[in-house]
């Protein structure tokens, strides 16, 4: 990763991946049917990753609110069929949130702990591969020298871990339509891909 | 045209250049196969930026020290060395090798009868001798009872899953409130939880529920994976239940509990079963409000943090209870 990469990477850990779940508690309620929240969060990330500069974003989530209404408004126009209540619902989109809530914050002193119980949730092979790139910093080419396994098995290793992480942080692996009001802290992923994983 | 691929597909190849700009430079072929799937789908750039950041946020896993055992995570504070608590919690990698059928409890089956229980927020693997396998949830005691004919397991109160291997010749039978499950080959969940009726949810094969005493001319009803039957006097119907849903019910087995939509004062009393610590919701409208998530079985406080979070409830700790009340100035979520 580049420099600027990294500094772009980093922006947006600190200020728009604190949000995604609330963004994606607000999609699942509000967007038209036939929108997939998750489609909708990774072309709206494209959005910002693909953006010259974030200096002017001030407020980065209202503005990631934002492009994810940008990105809901172009997958409607695209469908050409816009239901009528469909309309409303943007509108009301609009209106939506744009005060970071203070609450958001207090949970980056919890991060770290939140982190070792992600990594102590991962599959074994994983967790141990995962441990050794993170904790103790080895390259991956000594990790399958440690773990007698190759290196390309490693990278699967770290790949796993990676995605386990975005389940862990990001989503419950569940589709949650039905429900108002949606409660996504400490959520991880059930859907058995832990464990068919480990099975390779 | 080529199916579409979901955000999940693409989340995996995510993590898959991730990993693989972890390792080390690309070359230039691979620098030209990154740009290519960069460029196929408007979703790649931003999934490849989340998985970066969540690698880059992995980092800090450094501060835990060179000697971290994840293993400590089970359960923060429950120190190592003790000895066996009677309120063994099962936590994440815990339950996890549970699954794995890693900590194991042997047991010796006699004629009499082999009991086996679990305390308040304990989850144990009981192997039997014939390569099934009982997974007992919180507060459940059965018993086993293995002869020539059959293989009897009697679910005397709680909650287990049942993973039976195939025997042609001894039918496993699960004795449950009078009534008998039946089959060959299955792995299913009964739940007999005080005044509820027996609830039996069958994941894999087939299991066949016997008539009650009051019905005896009933046939058996074959449930199918993926069903779900409720034991009550009248009317018994299997319902057909979702992949997804089968996996919420079956959570626990994971440590976890999952809800959809449950309300707060179900999902306060489910919490009741796994822990010492009491989730209070005094106002009747906040005990109504809905909650959907996945949460860590063993920890109450965790999860009514995470609702004050949503529902902008004040939180109070008060000995071994958790106070929800809804705080006085509660703004509303429209406008």
């Amino acid at each position: 990763m580049s420099g600027a990469d990294r500094q772009r990477t980093r922006w947006f850990l600190r200020n728009i991946l604190p949000h995604e779940q609330a963004l994606r508690g607000w999609l699942s309620r509000s967007a038209p049917s036939g929108v997939d929240p998750d489609d909708i969060i990774q072309e709206a990330y494209t959005i910002l990753a693909e953006m010259e500069s974030v200096e002017g974003i001030v407020h980065p989530r209202a503005y990631l609110f934002q492009v994810a209404r940008s990105v809901i408004m172009r997958h409607v126009r695209r469908a050409r069929i816009v239901p009528i209540h469909t309309v409303d619902d943007l509108e009301r989109l609009e209106h939506f949130d744009d005060a970071a809530s203070p609450e958001q914050y207090a949970i980056d002193r919890d991060e770290l702990r939140q982190l070792a119980r992600a990594i102590a949730a991962m599959p074994h092979k994983t967790r141990e591969a995962f441990i050794l790139r993170r904790v103790q910093g080895l390259p991956q080419r000594q990790i399958a020298a440690r773990m007698r396994i190759t290196e390309n098995t490693v990278e699967t290793h770290i790949s796993r871990g990676i995605l386990f992480l975005i389940d862990w942080f990001g989503r419950s692996g569940n589709k949650r339509s039905q429900t108002s009001r949606t409660v996504e802290a400490e959520i991880a992923s059930i859907d058995g891909r832990a464990r068919h994983q480990s099975r390779h | 045209m080529a199916e579409r691929d979901t955000s999940r597909d693409i989340d995996q190849a995510a993590s898959g250049w991730t990993a693989r700009l972890d390792r080390g430079p690309l070359t230039p072929r691979e620098e030209g196969a990154l740009q290519a799937w960069l460029s196929e789908d408007p979703r790649s750039r931003g999934a490849l930026l989340r998985a970066q950041a969540l690698s880059m946020a992995s980092e800090s896993a450094q501060a835990l020290g060179q000697d971290f055992d994840p293993a400590a995570f089970e359960e923060p504070g429950r120190a190592r060395s003790a000895g066996l608590s009677r309120r063994q919690a099962f936590a994440w990698t815990g339950a996890a090798a549970t699954v794995a059928s890693v900590a194991a409890l042997s047991v010796g089956v006699s004629s009499a009868g082999a009991v086996i229980s679990t305390e308040r927020g304990e989850i144990r693997l009981a192997p039997l001798k014939d390569g099934s396998t009982v997974l007992l949830n919180t507060q459940t005691k059965i018993r086993v009872r293995y002869s020539e004919g059959q293989r009897l397991v009697t679910l005397l109160k709680g909650e287990a899953y049942f993973s039976v291997a195939r025997d042609e010749k001894r039918p496993f039978v699960v004795e449950v409130g009078g009534r008998r499950l039946t089959t060959l080959q299955a792995g299913f969940r009964v739940r007999a939880l005080g005044p509820d009726p027996v609830d039996v949810l069958v994941n894999q094969g087939e299991v066949d529920v016997g008539a009650s005493a009051l019905t005896p001319l009933a046939s058996p009803v074959a449930l199918q994976a993926n069903t779900r039957l409720i034991l009550s006097e009248r009317g018994e119907r299997p319902q057909r239940l979702s992949p997804e849903r089968v996996t919420q019910e079956l959570a626990w087995r994971e440590g976890k509990l999952a809800f959809e939509g449950e309300t707060l004062q179900q999902a306060a009393d489910t919490f009741a079963r796994y822990s010492q610590t009491r989730i209070l919701v005094p106002d009747a409208g906040l005990a109504r409000e809905p909650v959907t998530g996945l949460f860590a079985a063993n920890d109450p406080v965790g999860f009514s943090r995470a609702v004050a979070r949503v529902f902008d409830a004040r939180l109070e700790q008060r000995g071994d209870s958790v106070v929800l009340t809804q705080a006085a100035t509660r703004s509303s979520g429209s406008q």
